[in-house]
């Protein structure tokens, strides 16, 4: 099993790429992780995965798009 | 709250700006009503063209911008507006009663009802713009803000030029040149409050929703800047100050509309798009209105380059504009409700379908069409009219069948 899942989502039209990754996260398994790439960062994003339990971590990539890791938030 | 993003967590519930957008189709609908008689196409200080324009400014225009301000503010300023629900009420409500008081006391040149809707509507619009001004003033400054809060600096301008009108109609106020007044109330409402604010967004939602590149980001800050200081030049007693603030915005409105097709040119995806071809068609007509104003001339082309600005222009946009927000902001809220579990909810092409989006383009294309010739052939007045109605008619059933199925999903207002 491939430990992280890739979305690429870059130059799609809103809201393709948050239903692409929110269809990802339907079927990520325990220990996977999602690379999601997108051409912009997507803030509304953000709310949904902190209420659905996941933590992300976001980075500009040097052609100006984004790479945000998404996974589960290891409870404290 | 987001450090430069969009902050969607902090906007009002979707009932608030879908309120104002729900109603605003009633009153292009009496625009095109209007437009049927041919009396309009006469002059551009004819009383039913007056009318007619505030169906069209206050009424339709009005309504969807003040209504988008709430959603936007939060969103791209990352600071709600305080009290958005109920401000947002009170400013619906003076609009909606007060716009048809208003246009009616224009055709009929009654003066009583002219001081009536211009007080009432002056007094609902107070808390909004406070409240707003609040909201810009703690907002972070990019940009899209400054716009914007060049754009709402501007509205009040509009509505106490607007006030000291209607004085003058009444005869309790006698300005030496009131023709110079009624000048710097169109400039402030055309291009301070429709331009300024249509331009402001257009740098956030055209890159976001037609995934385009981003607006050349000096351009964008020689515009926010350009357009203010010509603005208030442009509102200056005559003198070439004046003059060079009027050629200031007429430049920096084209420089906006040709930046805009290009970044159009160079989207990534080359789908075919309801909402990209109103963009086009909304430039082209910008800049066609421009260079009429900037040339002068007799009356005729004077009520073209009206007919280009509102009808062209920023009609045009507010069409394109809510065909992707609407849609995409009821999908948003109900993902949200869900929280992000959305399995089987509608897709932003079931609350707004092509061949809905595409009729009402073309009757809008058509109404456009016979309106611009209409000061030159009357007779197209009535077809012109008839066509803007039916346009209205499908925007507001395309609108009622979002609002439903967002309804019928469990989406709240």
């Amino acid at each position: 099993m491939k430990q992280e899942v890739l979305v690429d989502a870059r130059w799609l039209e809103p809201p393709e790429p948050m239903e692409k990754v929110l269809a990802a996260l339907d079927l990520l398994r325990p220990g996977q992780h999602i690379r999601f790439l997108l051409h912009r960062e997507p803030f509304p994003l953000y709310g949904m995965l902190e209420n659905m339990g996941y933590a992300h971590r976001t980075h500009m990539l040097a052609d100006g798009c984004y790479e945000i890791l998404i996974e589960p938030r290891v409870r404290a | 709250m987001s450090r430069h993003g969009l902050a969607y967590e902090q906007a009002p519930p979707f009932g608030v700006p879908l309120l104002f957008m729900l109603v605003a189709p009633a009153f292009l609908f009496a625009a095109g009503v209007l437009a049927m008689l041919p009396h309009w196409t006469a002059d551009l200080l004819a009383p039913r063209t007056v009318a007619l324009t505030h169906l069209l400014t206050l009424g339709f225009l009005g309504l969807v911008m003040l209504g988008a301000l709430t959603q936007m503010l939060p969103v791209v300023g990352g600071v709600p507006v305080p009290g958005a629900v109920w401000v947002g009420r009170i400013a619906w409500a003076g609009l909606t009663l007060g716009t048809p008081l208003l246009a009616w006391g224009m055709d009929a040149m009654h003066t009583g009802a002219l001081r009536l809707a211009g007080g009432w509507i002056a007094l609902t619009l107070c808390p909004y713009l406070a409240a707003g001004a609040l909201a810009l003033a703690r907002a972070r400054s990019i940009d899209t803000v400054r716009g914007m809060r060049l754009a709402v600096a501007a509205l009040p301008v509009v509505v106490l030029l607007g006030l000291g009108l209607v004085a003058w109609l009444r005869g309790d106020w006698q300005p030496a040149d009131p023709l110079r007044w009624l000048e710097r109330h169109a400039i402030a409402g055309l291009a301070g409050w429709i331009g300024m604010l249509v331009m402001a967004t257009a740098w956030q939602v055209v890159p976001m929703l037609q995934v385009t590149p981003p607006y050349p980001p000096r351009l964008t800050r020689a515009l926010a800047w350009g357009l203010g200081v010509s603005l208030a030049w442009a509102l200056l007693a005559p003198s070439p100050w004046q003059r060079i603030g009027h050629a200031g915005i007429g430049v920096g409105l084209v420089a906006f509309a040709l930046v805009t097709l290009d970044v159009l040119r160079r989207r990534r995806r080359k789908t075919p798009d309801v909402t990209l071809d109103y963009w086009r068609v909304a430039m082209i007509c910008l800049i066609a209105a421009c260079l009429l104003f900037l040339t002068g001339g007799p009356h005729t082309p004077r009520l073209l380059a009206g007919v280009l600005f509102l009808l062209g222009f920023a009609v045009s946009v507010t069409h394109g504009m809510l065909g992707k927000i609407v849609p995409f902001l009821a999908w948003f809220h109900l993902q949200s409700r869900r929280n992000g579990r959305g399995a089987g909810l509608p897709t932003m092409k079931d609350f707004l379908p092509d061949g809905a989006a595409r009729r009402q383009f073309r009757l809008h294309v058509a109404s456009l069409a016979c309106l611009s010739g209409a000061p030159f052939l009357p007779a197209l007045a009535m077809p012109g009219g008839a066509l803007l109605a039916a346009s209205a008619f499908v925007l507001a059933l395309n609108l009622v069948r979002a609002a439903r199925l967002y309804r019928s999903h469990g989406g709240g207002f």
